[in-house]
């Protein structure tokens, strides 16, 4: 049955693509996003101390997360009519070469506006060992049919 | 035509000491911008570094049958935009700017060969747990003035 604004209810899942970050693929996405900050490219650099923190190599650009959630959710939010409006997320556990993360979505809330259809999203990164490495909530809109073919 | 500096450069290292630190950043003091105009080549060069391959993005004939009735890019594009937007003095290509999150509202979509422009600012600065933080307030537009989308970043900056 194809998913409708109707049809999604609370609690449903979506689970992105896995991603396996390595020195190449970070920095291909340095090129990308030509944000070259020696955090994601200079190993000796990422062995000193940043105040309170320290990294001991390099680390995936934050961005990169921003980018893997993106793509599940419009690759799930576009063949059902909805349009990705919102994107919030926390970086809490850096990722490195060698890591795997993926990320998930569930449905938090369902609302229906004067206009147009809501849906709010909590989303999760989990890397290889379960840990929790970013979290996120996404909104996204789910415009009437007659209104759907303006979809901005 | 060589490309501007802002572009090209790999070595952030390089310039260092003409961004603002943490100290001279003045909440709410606009900061420089320049307008860019999006290339295909670029928005395929992002897509693939995040492995999005969606047709929107890709295939014309594709994407001139969709809602969106022609070649799109990601809504994520910003990440791309935040770099090619602004100087090569911004304080953001300042090494050990560390990334602690943001969240981005999406209104139009970018395409290709729209020119985009960048209204920012710092919002806030504060310290917290010994770290310098500051809260980025950054708004990109079309070259028909609607908002493509509007963001809020914290990072931590390098002492």
């Amino acid at each position: 049955m194809t998913q409708t604004f109707e049809t999604v209810d609370a609690g449903f899942t979506i689970t992105g693509g896995k991603f396996s970050p390595t020195r190449e693929t970070i920095r291909e996405f340095c090129e990308a996003s030509l944000d070259h900050n020696p955090l994601h490219l200079d190993e000796e650099y990422m062995k000193g101390s940043f105040g309170k923190t320290t990294f001991g190599g390099i680390i995936m650009h934050g961005m990169t997360h921003f980018g893997l959630m993106t793509k599940m959710l419009t690759d799930w939010l576009s063949p059902i009519g909805g349009i990705h409006r919102r994107l919030e997320t926390r970086w809490l556990i850096p990722v490195k070469p060698g890591d795997t993360i993926q990320p998930t979505a569930r449905v938090r809330q369902k609302k229906q506006t004067t206009h147009t259809g809501w849906i709010v999203l909590d989303l999760e990164m989990r890397n290889q060992r379960g840990e929790l490495v970013a979290r996120g909530e996404s909104l996204a809109e789910f415009p009437p049919l007659e209104h759907s073919a303006k979809a901005k | 035509m060589s490309q501007p500096l802002h572009l090209t450069e790999r070595d952030f290292w390089k310039h260092q000491s003409v961004r603002k630190i943490w100290d001279q950043i003045v909440p709410g003091e606009p900061i420089e911008t320049l307008p860019h105009t999006l290339t295909v080549d670029e928005i395929h060069r992002y897509c693939r570094a995040v492995g999005d391959l969606n047709a929107l993005y890709f295939d014309e004939a594709y994407a001139r049958k969709s809602p969106y009735k022609g070649l799109i890019a990601p809504p994520s594009i910003h990440i791309l935009l935040m770099f090619t937007c602004t100087p090569i003095n911004y304080y953001m290509r300042a090494p050990g700017t560390i990334n602690a999150g943001q969240s981005w509202s999406y209104n139009v979509p970018a395409r290709p060969g729209d020119t985009i422009t960048l209204h920012a600012r710092a919002l806030d600065k504060f310290i917290r747990k010994d770290r310098l933080f500051v809260i980025h307030d950054n708004v990109f537009f079309n070259q028909h003035s609607q908002v493509i989308c509007s963001g809020r970043g914290w990072t931590i900056r390098p002492e």
